[in-house]
């Protein structure tokens, strides 16, 4: 078989019996459809995103993660205190004296506060980071914003220009062939 | 020279197939991509708390897996045991969460940009919308301009016309006035002379058509 029946082969293989794009409905006015949709296009992203966008915008000042760690550290003290004393109590006190016990309590609490002092202070760091972090994609994404609203603004300017610039040419025309028109009849009177 | 008809400026078969197919595009777009785009986005929200509870808890699994697994008596009687365990526990915790926020940020971010970007489109869109109003508006107005130059320049050409036909009758006028004085006796009988033919005394209508001549 040669190379151009295999690709007819397998095209014909592939082809669609039915006319799908014969059956769509006729546009009648394009031009009006297309501002319809686009009005709608916007329309459905102000519904739609806006206020997720705004949501975004004003996380940027975010402290979940300082929050969460902090929680977390408290949690994490009650959760190895929990342990430790399971254990006391599986190996019958650990042959601990009561001195040593109290000196095992102090460091844990000691342990515990700088856990929860180190914690936070990297949480804080990180947080610092990701809200950073965060900024800089805000400032990407105005930069589109702010660029798109340029160009439309640019595109309307130049169009009123346009409009206004052939509504005086064709004000000025028309007085010029009215002066014209007038000092040629004018003239033929006179000759 | 034949009058313009609209059906020699109708949509080809491509134009008509092309804005059904962009049509239609955008209705299955509008249907189905839309409403995933946005529950992309609700959700990168709606689930950042359990994106970083999940991840906490792997790391509360890991952590304990890795420091409780061999409860041995000197561990038990060791002074620092559990505050290293709680320290150990909270740092992997604070990993998770930010793991988790993280994902979650990166998701919101992302679907964010693509709303943005759909926004672009449209900006874009009715940028191109917008030049094509213009064009259509300014193609309208200098149709009427054509129209009116036309207009103007046939009724200069008839005022033109008027004003030459007042002058020629005029000079008619004149010229026959002269001839009359000069072939008119003593008596006052005119006795001949070349005359221009025109009617005497005619209505301004006449002169200005030229039939106040001939």
């Amino acid at each position: 078989m040669s190379l151009s029946n295999m690709f007819k082969s397998t095209y014909d293989s592939m082809r669609s019996e039915q006319d799908y794009a014969g059956g769509l409905q006729n546009v009648q006015n394009p031009d009006k459809a297309f501002a319809g949709m686009l009005r709608q296009d916007y329309n459905d992203y102000i519904a739609n995103f806006r206020q997720y966008e705004d949501k975004l915008l004003g996380m940027t000042d975010d402290t979940t993660l300082i929050d969460r760690s902090r929680e977390n550290a408290e949690k994490q003290a009650e959760i190895a205190a929990g342990v430790q004393s399971r254990n006391l109590e599986r190996y019958g006190g650990g042959g601990l004296s009561g001195a040593q016990l109290q000196e095992q309590q102090r460091s844990a609490q000691r342990g515990n506060q700088l856990s929860l002092a180190g914690t936070v202070n990297n949480a804080r760091v990180q947080q610092r980071e990701m809200n950073q972090a965060l900024l800089q994609e805000l400032i990407g994404i105005g930069q589109g914003v702010n660029a798109r609203s340029l160009e439309g603004l640019g595109t309307a300017a130049q169009g009123a220009v346009a409009r206004r610039g052939a509504y005086k040419q064709a004000k000025a025309n028309y007085s010029s062939q009215m002066t014209n028109m007038g000092a040629s009849i004018l003239a033929a009177f006179l000759i | 020279m034949s009058k313009p008809k609209s059906s020699d400026y109708k949509e080809s078969e491509v134009d008509k197939t092309n804005a059904a197919v962009a049509m239609a595009d955008k209705k299955y777009f509008r249907e189905n991509y839309l409403p995933k785009q946005r529950e992309f986005i609700e959700r990168s929200f709606k689930e950042e708390s359990g994106l970083m509870s999940m991840a906490e808890g792997r790391a509360q699994a890991d952590t304990m897996q890795a420091l409780t697994q061999n409860p041995n008596r000197r561990a038990v009687g060791a002074v620092d045991a559990q505050a290293d365990l709680a320290s150990a526990a909270s740092a992997q915790q604070l990993q998770g969460t930010a793991q988790g926020l993280m994902g979650a940020r990166s998701d919101q971010v992302a679907g964010i940009k693509s709303a943005n970007q759909m926004a672009s489109q449209t900006a874009a869109g009715l940028s191109q919308a917008s030049k094509i109003a213009t064009t259509d508006t300014l193609n309208k107005a200098k149709a009427k301009q054509t129209r009116n130059s036309a207009l103007i320049g046939a009724a200069t050409k008839l005022g033109v016309q008027a004003g030459k036909n007042y002058s020629q009758y005029r000079a008619a006028e004149s010229i026959n006035t002269q001839e009359t004085k000069q072939n008119t006796d003593a008596n006052g009988n005119v006795t001949g002379g070349d005359y221009i033919p025109m009617t005497e005394g005619a209505g301004l209508f006449k002169i200005v058509t030229g039939r106040g001549l001939g």
